[in-house]
């Protein structure tokens, strides 16, 4: 990247079209001075003329000349991209399995646009995009061609409701921006509350987290609204208190433990800074985990994920690529074919935080479980693949591949992961 | 064999989707200075000449100092041209180097990470993610959408607005507008990189200006509608497709006959053309063959291959033709970027859970203990339905997995703290899929599970 960054400030430093132009404006001078001694003598006008002719030639040919300083170093610049892109190919895309779908795409795109919260861009290009739908352009490789699915047409039979998603995530912002910046938390704890039947059976405990923070924001002198009260810090605690005796009431049963804990913060109230109960009190992280769980919880409302799709998926992409490439490679060598459509022939190593399901791998048959063949469990505890259960038990009483137990394929039950 | 899950961050194989972004400015670079080039040895040429038979006229007694001193002042005026011209070219220049620095800088600041895991690789990706969206919409024609998320996320100079746009133009020219002129402009002030490259655009567009003239002789002298002509222009003989009857005695009158002199002259040009700009050699003989035989053929004659040549669905072709030039001669892939890295990310996050018929116990969307994995969520699903899955050699499963009565296997660990959450009594579980309305099993029935 030095490379390329010395060769750029080259051509801005000193290799560009500045100088030609001063070559230009000069032979323009010259030009402007022999015009006017023309002008004031005309009778020396064959002779001015022919006197200038070499000067002026000279002049252009050092202006173009001066080109050629560009002309080095964009070659120069082009043979170091060249070097650094040598073995990186732009990845071909024979196997381009969404080009078929390019309304799923541009659906996918509103969505992302829209959970980012770039409501502008997103009305922008809905409505571009209605107006010109894009042609699906199948490649040769293409498994499943075109599926008659349009977005075009979940726009306007309002399975795909923009407005709709819009307003849900414009409340999402709004919320968040009262927590984060305004360190609000009403608008929060209103869409909790009402929806804290929902919430509770998810197990979330999203509307005790809001009131405790709300409860601890009383205590050290903030209003409901979040803001500091001026002056009468020590009324914070008396306050603080009113709202537990109020609020409270609903998560007695099951956070019992954690409204004890404050309550005893209660008895620390002119020194909690050096209470054990100062972590619950200064604890500047507490906003973000509560912001964080509240998005988690908004989108699962919705189906959705709390992080973009898009945004994972093109980055597990950009992972993903050289791996593929190299297979790609080493395909083309071996002119060999995929044999499996269903699953790729090569694992890609991707963060933890990548893999969101569980994985089983049959011990036996290095298979992935699917629906066709489930994993099974054996009443030992081992599970193995349903298909290599078949195979190793041919219907009779057969032995774990794992331990000395014994048992009946019948016994084994499906489990999921 | 390679780690299972890795965080190591490797910029140098990591940039493979980034190659466009610095191909593309330095090929404007060249593009721009090629045409500095090129009117700089213009004017000189065009000024030196001048000068030099203004010198030699004014020396014979003709010339009078008034017409010198004009003569004079329009080489001036060509200078003064030539230096506006380079003006705005530098100033397009220093832009284009401003972009491929900031571009640079972008690239670079992979290099000062080390893992995945970073929170600076997130916000790097982020910024690659609204990069590769601009880049889609461009080639999608929204440009609008484009250029509003460019500068809603900052990245204008990480963006080729500006290019796309232009190509945009000229692709609408060829569909819409069925105007070739464009198109051609294009490939003059980027003849150089044609030739390199091969193709042929440029010889299609000349074959379609050929065909229009043609189609404009044809229509003149037989009436758009295919009047027959009576005269019987010679080159038409040999063609034995005769509707005399329609326009059996007629008389011609002025306008017509005015027509069919245009119609005439236009298949002159037509012929003028092709031998300038269609000449042997230019393409295969058996395309040359076809085009010389339209002036045989009329646009509305059911003839084969000619009708395909008249047929409007040629500028169509020529657009898309026009696009892959385009995108070649910029280092641009054929595909559009996002597709490419959404493709491969599909696949390398896609499980058969994805779109299995039961609800997985490890990512869904009913507890608050687990998230909804992206395949799953309403934006990709359908989408990743028909790409491969990710291969794996090792079962993942959280870690001292137990398995309910009901056959779902969760980690011992999750689904204690989801049974804590949801309050569930003492001594008892209750399946986080199922929720606080489900069935609830005593704790005993609990069993742990083998996975290897």
């Amino acid at each position: 990247m030095d490379e390329f960054r010395e060769q750029i400030e080259y051509l801005e430093r000193s290799a560009n079209l500045s100088t030609s132009i001063q070559d230009v404006q000069t032979v323009i001078d010259q030009l402007t001075a022999m015009r006017a001694a023309i002008a004031a003598a005309p009778h020396s006008a064959p002779l001015t003329l022919a006197k200038n002719q070499v000067p002026i030639k000279d002049g252009l040919d050092r202006a173009q000349k001066n080109l050629l300083p560009i002309y080095k170093g964009l070659g120069k610049y082009s043979k170091s991209l060249d070097k650094k892109f040598k073995d990186k190919p732009l990845p071909s895309a024979e196997n381009d399995a969404l080009s078929s779908h390019p309304s799923l795409i541009n659906r996918a795109i509103a969505m992302h646009l829209l959970r980012e919260g770039q409501f502008d861009v997103a009305s922008t290009f809905i409505s571009e995009a209605t107006k010109h739908p894009v042609q699906p352009e199948p490649t040769a490789g293409t498994p499943n061609p075109y599926l008659h699915e349009s977005w075009e047409q979940d726009l306007a039979n309002g399975t795909f409701d923009s407005q709709n998603l819009q307003q849900q995530f414009g409340e999402m912002y709004h919320i968040l921006h009262e927590l984060r910046t305004m360190r609000n938390l009403r608008p929060a704890i209103e869409w909790a509350r009402n929806r804290s039947d929902v919430l509770e059976a998810r197990g979330s405990n999203l509307e005790w987290e809001l009131c405790q923070l709300q409860f601890i924001c009383l205590f050290i002198g903030r209003d409901l609204h979040g803001v500091p009260i001026e002056g009468d810090e020590s009324n914070g605690p008396l306050r603080a208190w009113a709202y537990a005796r109020s609020e409270f009431g609903p998560f007695q049963n099951r956070y019992a433990k954690e409204v004890q804990q404050l309550m005893g913060a209660m008895a620390y109230a002119p020194n909690v800074l050096e209470s054990p109960y100062r972590r619950y009190f200064y604890n500047d992280a507490a906003w973000e985990e509560v912001a964080s769980s509240f998005t988690r919880e908004f989108c699962s409302l919705l189906g959705l994920s709390a992080d973009s799709p898009l945004y994972i998926a093109a980055t597990a992409g950009a992972i993903a690529l050289p791996t593929l490439l190299k297979l790609q490679n080493i395909m083309k060598e071996k002119r060999t074919e995929w044999t499996t459509q269903d699953e790729l022939p090569v694992e890609i190593p991707l963060p933890p935080s990548y893999h969101f399901h569980s994985i089983f791998v049959c011990p036996v048959s290095k298979e992935q479980s699917t629906d066709a063949n489930p994993p099974m469990m054996m009443p030992c505890g081992h599970v193995i693949a349903q298909e290599s259960l078949d195979r190793i038990s041919k219907g009779t009483r057969f032995k774990c591949p794992y331990c000395p137990g014994e048992s009946q394929p019948k016994d084994a039950r499906k489990v999921v992961l | 064999m390679a780690e299972l899950t890795s965080t190591k961050l490797n910029a140098e194989s990591h940039l493979l989707l980034d190659q466009p972004l610095l191909r593309m400015p330095y090929a404007l670079s060249r593009q721009n200075f090629k045409s500095a080039q090129r009117t700089l040895e213009h004017t000189s040429i065009a000024v030196t000449k001048d000068l030099s038979s203004l010198a030699k006229s004014s020396t014979s007694n003709s010339s009078s100092p008034a017409k010198t001193l004009q003569d004079l002042d329009a080489i001036l005026g060509k200078m003064q041209g030539l230096k506006r011209k380079l003006e705005s070219l530098h100033d397009e220049e220093t832009k284009l180097n401003h972009s491929a620095t900031a571009r640079i800088q972008h690239l670079d600041e992979l290099y000062s990470m080390d893992s995945l895991a970073d929170v600076k690789y997130e916000h790097w990706s982020r910024v690659r993610l609204s990069r590769l969206l601009v880049d889609y919409l461009l080639r999608s024609g929204y440009i609008e959408s484009a250029s509003h998320l460019a500068s809603a996320k900052g990245i204008e100079e990480l963006v080729d607005v500006d290019a796309f746009v232009a190509a945009h133009k000229i692709e609408k020219s060829l569909r819409e507008g069925r105007s070739v002129t464009p198109a051609l402009n294009w490939c003059k002030e980027n003849s150089q990189g044609l030739k390199r490259l091969g193709g042929n655009l440029e010889f299609e567009l000349r074959l379609q200006q050929y065909i229009e003239l043609v189609r404009k002789g044809h229509e003149g002298l037989h009436g758009a509608g295919g009047e027959n002509d009576e005269e019987g222009d010679e080159r038409m003989e040999g063609v034995g497709d005769e509707e005399e009857d329609m326009a059996g005695g007629v008389e011609l009158d002025d306008l017509e006959r005015k027509r069919k002199v245009a119609g005439a002259e236009k298949l002159m040009d037509a012929r003028i053309h092709a031998k300038k700009w269609l000449a042997p050699g230019s393409a295969d003989t058996e395309i040359l063959g076809k085009a010389a035989g339209l002036l045989a053929f009329k646009p509305w004659d059911p003839v084969e291959p000619y009708a395909s040549l008249y047929s409007p669905s040629r500028w169509t072709h020529l657009a898309t033709l026009f696009l892959t030039t385009h995108h070649t001669l910029f280092s641009l892939p054929s595909r559009p970027l996002l597709h490419i890295a959404l493709s491969a990310g599909l696949s390398a996050l896609k499980t058969p859970s994805c779109h299995s018929a039961y609800t997985s116990s490890s990512a869904n969307a009913s507890s608050s203990t687990t998230t909804v994995c992206p395949i799953c969520s309403t934006e990709l699903n359908e989408l990743a339905r028909n790409v491969p899955y990710a291969h794996h050699t090792k079962s993942i499963v959280e870690s001292d997995p137990v398995v309910l009565p009901n056959g779902r296997i969760y980690g011992r660990d999750r689904l204690r703290k989801f049974n804590e959450k949801v309050g569930t009594e003492r001594g008892w579980v209750r399946d986080p899929v199922a929720g606080v309305q489900g069935e609830k099993w005593r704790e005993e029935e609990v069993r742990k599970v083998f996975i290897m």
